[in-house]
């Protein structure tokens, strides 16, 4: 059977990975927290607010922990592409982003500083490439 | 000595709130009052000295708002709340394959308008001094006015206002519940129901047959992560060389204004400021980057003046940010208190000088700064891949689970654990269904325990 998944949160997860977690979480951090609360509450010499913060102090404390248990057993759902600039693959980029923002603009109206960054970063034939298009299609208008 | 022993404690705090949130900003979706509250809470119980507590708070905004930025633009989801309003001109950079350009942009802004907002807020906070009675007496309107401009510039518009009416019923409601059983008024739940809203919510539609048709997904979900390019030469980053001169003066503009205007909420004011400034330029290309330098700016600005404006004129938590965010500075009993009946406060309003205020936030922003800044100008690509590869988000979201249920435990018990998880759930959707999202919410909060009472008492 083909495995799916929930998005919870802005990222995917396994529903059964995601019920385990939970329940490694609240089922370890709330005991620690209320066997701290109990242990400094017996504790003769701590002022009875304090004990409470300090059993909060514990409670956190196993909170992260069993996250780091959860991220040890179940693996992230999500795939990580390391993106490598591909030739061509900038315009239809460059296209959505204007049709949803504007035009991009003529790369040669930049002050020097910041041309020099655009050229600095290689997307200075690109942005170019663009306007002209644009200025293109004004004209043929 | 005194001060000696102030000063060290500023320090000593400032660093540990500097790491550690500077660290938490990698942790996407950690939002900022679900996270700084209950641990400045924390910090406050254990008998911190005030210039500490003060001090850890402030290295606490200023770098979680410098490394939030880099999930937000590597990855494409926010880092936190404040995080949301530049992630579609990030994704936009992302596309444009340059997402380290749109990340050291947004913290270079951030650098120089959290060290502006600190000199400022507390010049403003001196101006507004005088009129701190005049403010308190207005302020359960003020608060009513705010979330209804918060509601209807939300996307929710209508909706979110109207919404506003039975959100603000079933606050006062519970509020009524929780103080008859327990004999006081609980706070940090009814926050970290609102902060959690939308995560209780998915978790309640992925337990339902029917929600999960909603959420879910036959693919698992890609992210795309550029290659990582060094942009400047030395060792050492300059924030005032990543930025250009233009760049500079709007972000320290959008800066001074939202340093001023304090009652705003600051998720607002980042998405106003990068409009307002970002329409001054008129290339593209550089408006989407001048636009993360003023956004990320603002998130700086606004945390630092909302914090202290009312932290040194009012003594009452009278800003959005006072209200969820810094309301611990405010209101931690038994060690912070506000009397709302007989109008005093025995708060780091009382307990810190104005100066005070001056040199300790100073000291704090400037560790944030140089422990953050150079971390995520340098690292920025290594850690959120590690975090991307290793860290699933069922541990996060196990992780954060149980951070709710301890927090709420140690407010209020079962009790407040119950009002979480209702004003979770009733949050959640809302947010879900008609884009009211958690700012508006929390302006609901406020306007439950400060204007119904007025409104209540022009009736009585």
């Amino acid at each position: 059977m083909k495995r799916t998944y929930l998005e919870v949160w802005g990222d995917t997860v396994d529903g059964r990975h995601l019920l385990y977690s939970i329940l490694i979480g609240v089922g370890l951090g709330t005991p620690a927290y209320l066997l701290a609360a109990w242990l400094f509450g017996q504790a003769e010499g701590i002022d009875q607010t304090l004990s409470k913060s300090y059993a909060l102090l514990v409670g956190l404390a196993a909170c992260v922990l069993t996250g780091v248990v959860s991220a040890r057993l179940f693996p992230p759902k999500r795939i990580l592409v390391e993106a490598d600039d591909e030739p061509g693959s900038r315009d239809v980029a460059m296209d959505s982003i204007e049709q949803e923002f504007g035009p991009l603009g003529d790369p040669d109206e930049l002050p020097a500083a910041v041309l020099r960054e655009v050229k600095e970063l290689g997307i200075y034939e690109d942005l170019a490439r663009q306007h002209a298009k644009n200025a293109a299609k004004e004209v043929t208008r | 000595m005194e001060f000696l022993d102030a000063a060290l404690w500023a320090v000593g705090m400032a660093l540990i709130g500097a790491i550690a949130f500077g660290l938490l900003g990698l942790v996407s979706g950690t939002d900022e009052t679900a996270t700084i509250a209950p641990i400045t809470l924390l910090v406050i119980l254990l008998g911190v000295p005030p210039a500490g507590v003060f001090a850890f708070f402030m290295a606490a905004i200023a770098s979680k708002h410098i490394t939030h930025a880099i999930p937000t633009t590597l990855l494409g989801i926010p880092g936190d709340t404040m995080a949301a309003p530049l992630l579609q001109d990030a994704q936009m950079l992302r596309e444009l394959g340059v997402p380290h350009i749109a990340l050291r942009k947004a913290i270079s802004g951030g650098v120089i308008a959290a060290l502006i907002a600190v000199p400022l807020a507390v010049l403003f906070a001196l101006v507004l001094t005088p009129f701190a009675d005049a403010i308190s007496a207005v302020a359960p309107w003020l608060f009513l006015a705010a979330a209804a401009l918060v509601a209807v510039l939300s996307k929710g518009r209508w909706a979110a206002l109207f919404a506003l009416v039975p959100f603000v019923l079933l606050v006062v409601g519970l509020q009524t519940f929780a103080t008859g059983v327990l004999d006081k008024g609980l706070t940090i739940a009814f926050f970290l129901g609102i902060a959690t809203g939308p995560l209780i919510a998915d978790l309640f539609l992925a337990s339902s047959p029917a929600g999960r048709k909603l959420i879910g997904r036959a693919e698992q979900r890609t992210f795309e992560l550029a290659r990582d390019t060094r942009t400047w030469k030395g060792r050492m980053p300059n924030p005032l060389t990543v930025l250009d001169r233009k760049q500079l003066g709007y972000t320290a503009t959008a800066a001074s204004i939202s340093s001023a205007t304090f009652v705003f909420s600051p998720v607002a004011m980042t998405v106003l400021m990068g409009e307002l400034f970002g329409a001054r330029f008129k290339n593209g290309y550089h408006r989407l980057t001048s636009r993360m330098a003023i956004r990320n700016g603002t998130t700086e600005s606004t945390y630092i003046a909302e914090t202290l404006i009312p932290l040194i004129a009012i003594g009452l938590p009278l800003s959005p940010m006072a209200a969820s965010v810094a309301n611990p500075l405010f209101n931690a009993p038994p060690v912070y208190t506000i009397d709302a009946e007989a109008g005093t406060s025995n708060n780091l309003h009382d307990l810190l000088e104005p100066w005070q205020f001056l040199v300790f936030g100073l000291v704090a922003v400037v560790i944030a700064v140089l422990i953050s800044y150079p971390f995520a100008m340098t690292q920025a690509h290594r850690a959120a891949k590690w975090v991307m590869r290793k860290v699933s988000h069922e541990a996060i979201i196990g992780a954060f689970a149980a951070l709710i249920v301890v927090i709420c435990l140690y407010e209020g018990g079962i009790v407040a654990l119950l009002v979480a998880l209702t004003v979770g759930l009733v949050g959640g959707m809302l947010n879900r269904m008609f884009n009211m999202h958690t700012g508006v919410q929390f302006m609901g909060f406020y306007v439950a325990a400060l204007t119904v009472p007025a409104i209540m008492a022009l009736f009585a």
